[in-house]
């Protein structure tokens, strides 16, 4: 292997800070003023470091805002779409990889096609949908929300990868006296392992971080969500920084987390989805 | 006999999410563009077929909006593509802290974007932003600079707080394709005698130029119809610079209350981008030849 | 047989009778949406005003509907769409009501004993009505006037007991109140509402209007006065430079933030800015004083803004909402906002309350707002042309000054053409 001079390497790794700073300067900052008590945040200059860090804000939003509630409806909305996602594209890519082959494409593309309608146009049916068969103010709503998002780049992954996989296995298993589903189900899926970690990880974060279907299915606070919680802390007249970028953090935290847990799986699965096509 | 029975059990894995999406999809997309064909005023509906959109042809608003969104959607992905593939290089080649400098590079993609597009609202506020502050204490600037405030660095803004929002996706996706590229390449290229920039051309963009397609047109896709960072930071102002088509049809759909006219729109926009999505459907197939 | 018939008759009578028990004890209940419930200084109020409502009222249960101001609108429309609205709201009346979204509340109204009625002066109701009908029962509201910093106006030579009356006087107060990285005022030009209020009031004070009586035609340009006061207060950024730079990005919020801090010394704002500061600056507690705004004609009107709750279309049960409505018109409530959020009370029976004089800020505000007109403009298009057209405009003018008379006859014309498409 060639040996890299310490030029080069002073130099990439130059541009790999640069870039990691700018990355990562906003959450410093969200990080920072999330620390400081009400009177610094407008100080001139501003402070980077602040001898009055504390975890007030922190200690506020959960004692006098639901956060916590929020939270907890976040993950039961975010669990919930991320299974159903794995539990349909799995299913889906499966049946067009082994079944319709051909059709694979063109379906995945008609799914594409289907995520670019603007959210805005999409509020007002999918309100009056979800209020029709009574959803409203319910988990499932946004559960059924925010699958469909995922969906579509999800099959597309998942068909990657399934295709990755040869048929010599189903039909291994099908010899042996397995049905269809049983040899989708315990053969084949162990094999996808990494692309369906991939899917949870995807739709996890849209479910997560998505803000305008929760603002307009919910209306009980009780069955709000963290991003909702967050905007409504904006207030017209007074807005408390440090508080909102506390739960900014609070926010961001169990996503980091997960990423960084089960990145690795996210590569594997862009990779066979993409460059298998 | 056999084919039968497989087709309906292939129907079986396909049709719940087939049947789901119809549902949930299709049916507020068959409403937007039924409400595209109405005059709209709250809860009151006139048919007028297609006056929405023969209005829009003439409403010089809708076209500077396009505009505004063709250039703020090729220089945002331009940009993603250009430092993603930049930085996945980088990360590429920087094995040891590779897991490290990924998980740094991929924290916007964690950040909701009205979160992270509020947070960069306030680093580039002129008076208090932290942005100012810097530049000042590093000389480049005398003065604090109005980011927001002026169209062409408005746009600027965007632009960029959106590549800060959307290269580690690209990155992600080209460091995946750089690390499939077998290694024998390189060191027959190496063999060969080829620099730095000659492995590039040779062995690096023929192996990623499908995934290049693949992260642009999704790329695409996805900017043009974002409408958090530029609600969130300006509104579409100063003066409409920044107003793409997403802001214009939520300011038209529920600032004016013209739900007609703003499905419209969207429908124009979603025309727009199919056009886009057939291309990549060509080229995907064009790029391609080992389709299994 | 005759045995069974009539205890299964019995048996149904008795469940009959139990689910319209049951029915009759339901509590009724009606939600409640507007931007200010999640104002935090507001929240302890709300909570006590529902609490007590609830208890004096044991069949009706009130939920709040809590959303960020900016999304009120939206989600408002959304439910409104589907018929789902919630029954008490606070938005813009003429919008609404154009828009089929609101309830007609003549009926409830006119049955109200004319104890309770006297309260609200015809003009203020007028600002709530739209065709003749009643939709909303004025509630609270803001005055703007002009707030000054007393220790930098006195640390510039000038006296606080003598604020200028004319805006050439505002000008030589202003350059002295320049300058050391730190300007008289800020002129507003951001992307929302806040910048046509003030727009709006620069033109009344010069003598000039921007729409003729009946709301069918802009005379922004068209006006001479008008676009004079226009170029006038837009030049305060340029021409006379003692406003912040930025103008295009200044809102609400960051004026504010920059008069908290100390960067401009007056704001043309609301009694509820106040508030605001001090919560940014605790420092800035007392250090504010209130003018009049400055006008180049006798009796120039202020802006007072008018929030009414009103009751949806869709609701189903508009008589408990109206009983909540009182309710929360009620003195004790009003007051109660007037104090932790400086929100104006618009009813005319309090002026002599000795909690409202006992603060002489609000006092000089109630003053000031006896000449004041309602704010948002009577026209269902208001709330996109106030927060769209006309903020373009500004923005354009603010940016190419010498093409103000331009910008403001164009915005006339799509004004006008806009005005006339109900």
């Amino acid at each position: 292997m060639r040996r890299r001079s310490p030029g080069r390497a002073a130099a990439l790794w130059t541009i790999a800070l640069a870039a990691a700073a700018v990355m990562v300067f906003p959450f410093y900052w969200m990080l920072n003023t999330s620390l400081k008590p009400a009177s610094e945040i407008f100080a001139s200059p501003p402070t980077f470091v602040s001898a009055q860090w504390s975890l007030d804000a922190y200690r506020t939003i959960f004692e006098s805002r639901a956060i916590g509630r929020y939270f907890v409806n976040s993950l039961i909305v975010a669990i919930g779409s991320t299974a159903l996602s794995v539990v349909l594209a799995s299913l889906a890519a499966y049946g067009l990889t082994r079944f319709f082959p051909r059709g694979a494409t063109p379906f995945v593309m008609f799914l594409l096609f289907t995520k670019m309608l603007p959210e805005t146009l999409l509020i007002i049916p999918y309100f009056r949908l979800m209020s029709d068969v009574g959803l409203l103010n319910t988990h499932l709503a946004l559960i059924l929300a925010y699958s469909s998002f995922a969906l579509p780049f999800s099959v597309w992954m998942l068909i990657g990868f399934f295709r990755s996989i040869p048929r010599d296995i189903d039909e291994a298993a099908m010899i042996d006296g397995a049905s269809y589903l049983q040899a989708f189900w315990r053969v084949v899926l162990p094999l996808a392992r990494p692309g369906l970690v991939a899917v949870a990880l995807f739709t996890f974060l849209i479910a997560w971080n998505s803000y305008v279907w929760a603002l307009v299915l919910t209306t009980d606070s009780s069955m709000y969500v963290l991003s909702v919680g967050i905007a409504n802390m904006v207030g017209e007249y007074r807005v408390q920084w440090n508080e909102l970028m506390a739960a900014a953090v609070i926010a961001a935290v169990p996503v980091m987390v997960l990423y960084s847990l089960l990145e690795r799986h996210l590569v594997n699965a862009i990779t066979a989805g993409a460059v298998k096509g | 006999m056999n084919a039968r029975l497989r087709r309906k059990a292939g129907l079986a894995f396909v049709a719940p999410t087939a049947l789901f999406l119809a549902a949930v999809i299709v049916f507020p997309l068959a409403h937007a563009f039924y409400t595209s064909l109405h005059r709209v005023r709250g809860l009151n509906a006139t048919f007028i077929g297609f006056g929405n959109y023969a209005r829009l042809a003439d409403d010089a608003t809708f076209w500077h909006s396009l505009g505004v969104s063709f250039a703020f959607t090729a220089s945002a992905v331009a940009l993603h593509l250009g430092i993603g593939l930049a930085l996945a290089l980088v990360v590429n080649e920087l094995r040891a802290a590779r897991t490290a400098l990924r998980i740094v590079f991929l924290t916007p993609w964690m950040v909701a974007p009205a979160v992270g597009a509020t947070i960069w609202l306030w680093l580039l506020e002129p008076q208090f932003g932290v942005v100012n502050y810097l530049l000042r204490a590093a000389g480049a600037i005398a003065a604090p600079v109005a980011w927001l405030g002026e169209p062409g660095t408005a746009l600027a803004s965007v632009v960029a707080v959106d590549v800060w929002r959307g290269v580690p996706f690209v990155m992600l996706l080209m460091l995946a394709g750089l690390q499939t590229i077998p290694i024998e390449q390189y060191e027959a290229a190496s063999i060969d005698g080829a620099g730095a920039w000659t492995r590039f051309r040779f062995v690096t963009w023929p192996n990623l130029r499908y995934l290049v397609v693949v992260a642009t047109t999704l790329d695409v896709i996805n900017t043009i119809r974002h409408y958090d960072i530029i609600g969130v930071m300006t509104g579409g102002g100063p003066a409409g610079a920044t107003e793409v088509l997403p802001v214009l049809i939520y300011n038209t759909a529920f600032r004016g209350n013209r739900l007609g006219e703003a499905a419209a729109i969207g429908v124009a926009l979603l025309g727009i981008v199919l056009v886009l999505a057939v291309v990549y459907v060509r080229t995907a197939r064009l790029d391609d030849g080992t389709r299994r | 047989m005759n045995r069974s018939i009539g205890s299964l008759i019995a048996v149904a009578v008795a469940a009959l009778a139990w689910s319209v028990g049951a029915a009759a004890q339901q509590p009724i209940v009606v939600q409640w949406q507007t931007a200010n419930l999640t104002e935090s200084q507001y929240e302890p109020v709300w909570k006590q005003t529902i609490a007590e409502f609830e208890a004096a009222n044991p069949g009706i249960k009130v939920e709040p509907v809590l959303v960020a101001r900016k999304d009120h609108w939206t989600k408002f429309v959304a439910a409104s769409q589907a018929r789902k609205a919630p029954c008490i709201v606070s938005v813009d009346v003429t919008t609404a009501a154009y828009n089929g979204y609101l309830m007609p509340l003549d009926k409830y109204w006119n049955a109200e004993p004319a104890a309770f009625r006297s309260a609200w002066s015809d003009a203020m109701l007028s600002s709530a009505k739209w065709k003749g009908q009643l939709y909303g029962l004025p509630i609270w509201g803001g005055t703007y006037a002009e707030i000054y910093n007393r220790d930098l106006v006195v640390k510039a030579g000038l006296d606080p007991n003598k604020p200028p009356q004319t805006f050439d006087e505002y000008v030589a107060w202003g350059k002295k109140l320049t300058g050391n990285d730190r300007w008289a005022t800020a002129v507003l030009g951001g992307k929302t509402d806040t910048t046509t209020r003030v727009l709006l009031m620069w033109i009344w004070a010069n003598g000039g209007e921007a729409f003729n009586a009946d709301m069918t035609e802009a005379t922004f340009a068209k006006n001479p006065r008008s676009l004079e006061a226009i170029k006038f207060y837009l030049g305060l950024a340029d021409k006379s430079a003692i406003a912040a730079p930025a103008p295009t990005t200044t809102n609400y919020l960051e004026q504010t933030n920059l008069y908290a801090q100390g960067k401009i010394a007056t704001m043309r704002n609301a009694y509820w800015a106040i508030a605001k500061v001090v919560g940014d600056n605790p420092a800035m507690a007392g250090k504010s004083f209130v003018a009049p705004p400055p006008a180049n004609v006798p009796n120039a009107p202020t802006l007072s803004t008018v929030t009414a709750s009103s009751i949806s279309a869709s609701c189903q049960h508009p008589d408990a909402a109206w009983k909540f409505i009182k309710f929360d018109a009620d003195r004790k409530w009003s007051i109660a906002r007037a104090k932790v959020a400086n929100w104006m009370p618009l009813r005319n029976d309090l002026a002599d309350d000795p909690e409202i004089k006992a603060d002489p800020l609000l006092g000089q505000f109630v003053r000031i707002g006896r000449n004041a007109r309602s704010y948002p403009l009577p026209h269902p298009a208001w709330a996109e042309i106030a927060a769209n057209d006309i903020v373009d405009a500004v923005q354009k003018a603010l940016l190419a000054p010498d093409k103000t008379d331009e910008i403001f006859r164009d915005l006339d014309a799509r004004l006008t053409k806009k005005l006339r498409d109900i």
